[in-house]
């Protein structure tokens, strides 16, 4: 697909970039290849059973992602009704045929945030940051996260 | 009164590259550029439309997030504006002023977020650009920041040289860039190396805006010809050095468009 700009920097070339001519303009444009992941795992505020999900706030790159991926996960917050959806479905932010699965994952974002539901927990990435500096204790951060993450709920 | 924080000064200066009106969009670890807008926003420009990364437009958070991606940037927003579609306005001209970040900033206002040394052995591997280089020839003006300022970041720059600048100004867009480029490190490196003087001479900058003289109106600019890469143009354009007196400082003179500058063909 075409990209706007990319002109003067190194990149295209470090990448590999190529530029074909617009046809109506005259001008060289570059494109880049389609990125077409495998999956894209979505965590969203609200799902239905069928895969249908939304998102409150903003969607960052979520949209994009899931027409990207061939297949979507969605871990959601909560799972409402089908009716739900249909009273509103412009809020619908990925179509249940493009989903091929649901996880009911409350806090699934944790410690990240899940705005406006919770924000980031900077304790917890804190903790994170200094445990990550080695396996063992990463693994031991892990093992307690998972029990905070419970107890947070 | 004591003196105001260096840090704070990089805020108030940063606000003070942005006019009333403009459409402004900083991204990820922007927490300067984030109290800019905000500081902009309540004093000098109430109509500035602010755009960010976190997705809301005109938020107006109560207390500012630890980061400039939270989504307490959407509180108080009246729209949500996701990433897709500030690229997608920036590509066709929509946004006058974008801040970016960068590890290393030369002498032409070109900037590096990739690595430094090798690309693919490189002494330091950096985060990567994100969309900076969609955004730098595409943007109306782009403000580049920076924290600390030590000889490796700004590469090839002689600062107390005065030597002439050359830019490449057959994009107009370009040469709004680097210009503004180097106008925006030029007041930072100037709080780091002297601030005791940067800070008697911010005390005198007015309130009104400055204005690039070559800046041009989003729908007008030309895009540079990727057949031939700026690194590579002759250079046809030349100023003797950023003018400080374009911000008001250590002269009367407010606008840019009254300094010596010659401007592009």
């Amino acid at each position: 697909m075409p990209v706007a700009g990319l002109w003067g920097s190194d990149i295209p070339a470090q990448s590999g970039l190529k530029t074909v001519r617009d046809p109506y303009t005259g001008r060289e444009v570059y494109v880049v290849p389609a990125l077409r992941p495998d999956w894209a795992v979505l965590h969203v505020h609200e799902a239905d059973a069928q895969g249908n999900a939304r998102v409150f706030g903003s969607p960052f790159w979520d949209r994009s992602m899931s027409r990207a991926a061939r297949q979507v996960i969605v871990t959601a917050e909560r799972i409402v009704d089908t009716a739900v959806f249909q009273r509103q479905p412009e809020l619908t932010l990925v179509p249940h045929f493009m989903v091929a699965a649901v996880v009911h994952t409350p806090r699934g974002a944790w410690p990240a945030a899940c705005f406006p539901d919770y924000e980031v927990d900077h304790t917890a990435v804190r903790a994170y940051l200094a445990a990550s500096r080695d396996p063992a204790g990463l693994r031991a951060h892990l093992a307690a996260a998972d029990g905070a993450s419970v107890v947070a709920r | 009164m004591s003196e105001p924080a260096v840090v704070d000064l990089m805020a108030v200066c940063l606000a003070r590259l942005l006019r009333d009106g403009e459409r402004v969009l900083h991204g990820v670890s922007s927490l300067l550029p984030m109290v800019a807008v905000n500081v902009a926003k309540r004093l000098h420009a109430p109509n500035l439309v602010y755009l960010s990364v976190a997705g809301g437009v005109d938020p107006s958070p109560p207390r500012l997030p630890w980061s400039s991606t939270d989504q307490r940037l959407t509180v108080g927003a009246t729209a949500i504006f996701a990433n897709e579609d500030f690229y997608d306005l920036c590509a066709r001209g929509g946004i006058d002023v974008v801040f970016l970040g960068a590890a290393q900033i030369d002498r032409a206002g070109r900037i590096n977020t990739s690595a430094i040394g090798d690309y693919d052995r490189p002494k330091v591997r950096l985060p990567g650009g994100g969309g900076a280089a969609a955004i730098m020839p595409t943007a109306g003006r782009i403000v580049v920041w920076r924290t600390q300022h030590t000889p490796r970041v700004f590469s090839g720059f002689t600062f107390f040289a005065h030597r002439p600048i050359s830019l490449q100004p057959h994009s107009s867009a370009a040469h709004a860039a680097c210009q503004q480029t180097i106008l925006g490190y030029f007041l930072l490196i100037l709080l780091s190396r002297n601030s005791s003087h940067a800070l008697r001479s911010l005390r005198t900058i007015p309130r009104s805006k400055p204005r690039c003289p070559c800046s041009t109106t989003p729908s007008t600019y030309s895009r540079a010809s990727p057949s031939q890469p700026l690194r590579n143009r002759p250079s046809t354009f030349s100023m003797s050095k950023p003018t400080l007196s374009a911000y008001g400082i250590g002269s009367s003179s407010a606008s840019l468009g009254s300094s010596s500058s010659t401007p592009p063909p």
